[in-house]
């Protein structure tokens, strides 16, 4: 339930927003999760990467980029496991197998996050990156092209 | 027909390809590299998927992932277009053994053409003169000293695993080919893996006339004439013309000919160009064939009035040759400029970059095939090609005079393009004359007559 205080909280952050000009604004505490999207939505998968040149693979949006700039406050800022092939993406080496990560588990750069079968070929893709998993943000069993988003991690 | 084609390419041609596939009712997919993000037949396409970062290695060359992209889409077929993988036999393998339709010639004849040395062999054993030469692989400097003394200088040491204008080599005389023997075969084997040469008689400023074949999955083979193409530079072709000035009745007959049997000797399915030097006296010999579809299919395409690229997908689909490209006579005069983003004042210097400000001209019998917009920026990593635009007229003076107008109207700011310079070119007495060769561009370059000032016109600051 979102309370009247929360409400003008909520429009306070708004404000900054606008003034500071962020696109994102995430914020998790006490079980309470809000996040804040200013214009259309970037995230409807798949998501076209970045075409700027020299910019680094893990900013898939260009409004992530912007939000990554930390002149923020409160926004959190998380970093992004791509895909590096085309394919399919499975949450799990096989149907009835749990998935390898959740969100909440920890990874290490070798962590086996996911499958992605190209040509029916499985391949296992590792995190690259430590943290915790913070969002899975590719469908199971759906297409991925190269540089798409899969997980974030904080 | 197809219900879904992937193109493996992008530019201009990727977009040709798109363009014929929505005529026909096909739904496309492009694949693309990340700096292609923003390219107008991506958007245009039905569907399209990334398939790796901006280097051509690192996506238009991969295959695995061009597959992966084909699997996903459930694509009936696949269009290389030109360059890429166009003229990859392995690439043409996979996509058979993937049951995904390739548009173009079998793996086999790719092969069987695709070696410039066996098509040498190729073309000697149906019959169609070659430039003398050696009969095969030189293997060692000695030999390379023999065949020379034979054939006469100057002589050209070719890759057999090159093409394209790479991977040769001139000498002039016997101590020149001794070191150039040596180098090319080093050369040869750091391009292209494979250090194997042969030896052709250089034959001083010729004529490079092209022949387009067409042949479909019944037998059915036949050429749709010559194309002129003897504009280069550092055998990079300018501008192409179709007829050719220096073609007659007879000897287009006889070129035909000889064209279209070594097409049926290999058996040759779908479009393909084969390659003649022509020299002074109108002796013809039999340089090389491309296995694809080429950048200047369109100047037939004006004057036999045909779609190449629809024919292409129809052969494909195992269509037989249409009615009116199997009957196809020749009509008008054209003419192509390729328009590069190249500094024609600074040597053609690869000028990549954001164009400000993009009006191509238009009106009767001007055709544009570009890719490119205003906000466009073109990247860094491929060819420069960034349009071609088309001439035709009833005579051929008609489609100069029409080119200049145009060129004069085309108006394109943010970087330099080479606009300047084709407006120079057919204003230049020796190419309107047709009377040039492919030394002529090295020598209208190098007496610095060319003014290369662009013709200004305010539409926009």
């Amino acid at each position: 339930m979102v309370e009247p205080k929360d409400i003008k909280e909520i429009k306070t952050i708004i404000d900054l927003m606008k003034k500071n000009d962020l696109s994102v604004f995430e914020i998790e505490k006490e079980g309470f999760r809000l996040k804040l999207q200013r214009g259309p939505s970037a995230q409807a998968a798949p998501v076209a990467p970045s075409p700027v040149a020299g910019q680094s693979k893990t900013a898939a949006t260009t409004a992530e980029a912007a939000a990554a700039v930390p002149k923020t406050i409160e926004s959190v800022q998380l970093k992004e496991i791509v895909s590096p092939m085309v394919g399919t993406f499975y949450r799990a080496g096989s149907p009835d197998a749990p998935p390898f990560v959740d969100v909440g588990k920890t990874v290490t750069e070798e962590t086996v996050v996911c499958i992605i079968e190209a040509m029916k070929v499985m391949n296992e893709i590792k995190a690259e990156t430590s943290g915790v998993i913070a969002e899975v943000v590719a469908e199971n069993g759906k297409p991925v092209q190269f540089g798409q988003v899969l997980f974030k991690v904080r | 027909m197809f219900e879904k084609v992937l193109v493996a390419n992008r530019g201009e041609i990727a977009l040709r390809v798109i363009r014929a596939c929505k005529e026909l009712g096909i739904r496309t997919l492009a694949i693309y590299s990340e700096a292609d993000v923003d390219s107008l037949h991506v958007q245009l396409a039905d569907e399209s998927i990334c398939i790796g970062a901006p280097p051509s290695t690192e996506s238009y060359l991969k295959i695995d992932r061009i597959m992966s992209a084909a699997e996903i889409g459930d694509v009936d077929a696949i269009h290389p277009g030109y360059g890429f993988l166009a003229e990859n036999p392995h690439f043409a393998e996979v996509c058979e053994s993937c049951n995904i339709k390739f548009i173009g010639p079998s793996s086999q004849a790719m092969q069987a053409m695709g070696d410039k040395n066996a098509a040498r062999g190729a073309a000697r054993k149906a019959g169609v003169p070659v430039t003398p030469g050696s009969d095969g692989i030189v293997e060692t400097e000695g030999d390379a000293i023999k065949i020379a003394r034979k054939i006469g200088y100057p002589v050209m040491i070719k890759a057999a695993a090159g093409g394209g204008g790479r991977g040769m080599r001139m000498a002039h005389n016997e101590p020149s080919l001794q070191s150039a023997f040596h180098s090319a075969r080093h050369e040869a084997e750091k391009a292209f893996g494979n250090d194997q040469v042969y030896l052709e008689k250089l034959i001083v400023n010729p004529h490079h006339v092209e022949f387009q074949i067409v042949a479909d999955s019944h037998g059915h083979i036949i050429h749709l004439g010559d194309r002129d193409c003897s504009i280069q530079r550092r055998n990079q072709k300018m501008i192409e013309e179709c007829p050719s000035p220096l073609m007659t009745p007879g000897l287009r007959k006889k070129m035909g000919h000889a064209a279209v049997k070594l097409a049926k000797s290999v058996g040759y399915e779908n479009a393909g160009t084969i390659e003649f030097l022509v020299d002074k006296d109108r002796h013809f010999y039999f340089m090389e064939m491309n296995t694809r579809i080429q950048v200047e299919h369109t100047i037939t395409e004006e004057v036999y009035g045909c779609d190449l690229v629809k024919e292409q997908i129809r052969i494909a689909a195992g269509e037989p040759l249409s009615e009116h490209v199997a009957h196809a006579t020749p009509r008008l005069h054209a003419i192509e400029c390729r328009i590069n983003a190249e500094d024609p004042a600074r040597d053609f210097q690869p000028t990549p970059g954001r164009i400000d400000f993009y009006y191509a001209p238009g009106g009767r019998g001007v055709r544009i095939d570009s890719h490119v917009y205003t906000g466009y920026t073109v990247p860094p990593y491929y060819d420069s090609l960034i349009a071609k635009i088309i001439t035709v007229g009833a005579t051929r003076i008609n489609a100069i005079e029409r080119m200049r107008r145009a060129l004069d109207e085309y108006y394109i700011t943010g970087i330099k393009t080479t606009v300047p310079f084709h407006a120079a070119i057919m204003r230049n007495g020796e190419f309107r004359s047709g009377n040039y060769d492919t030394g002529f561009i090295e020598r209208v370059m190098s007496s610095g007559k060319l003014d290369l000032r662009s013709r200004p016109i305010r539409l926009h600051e």
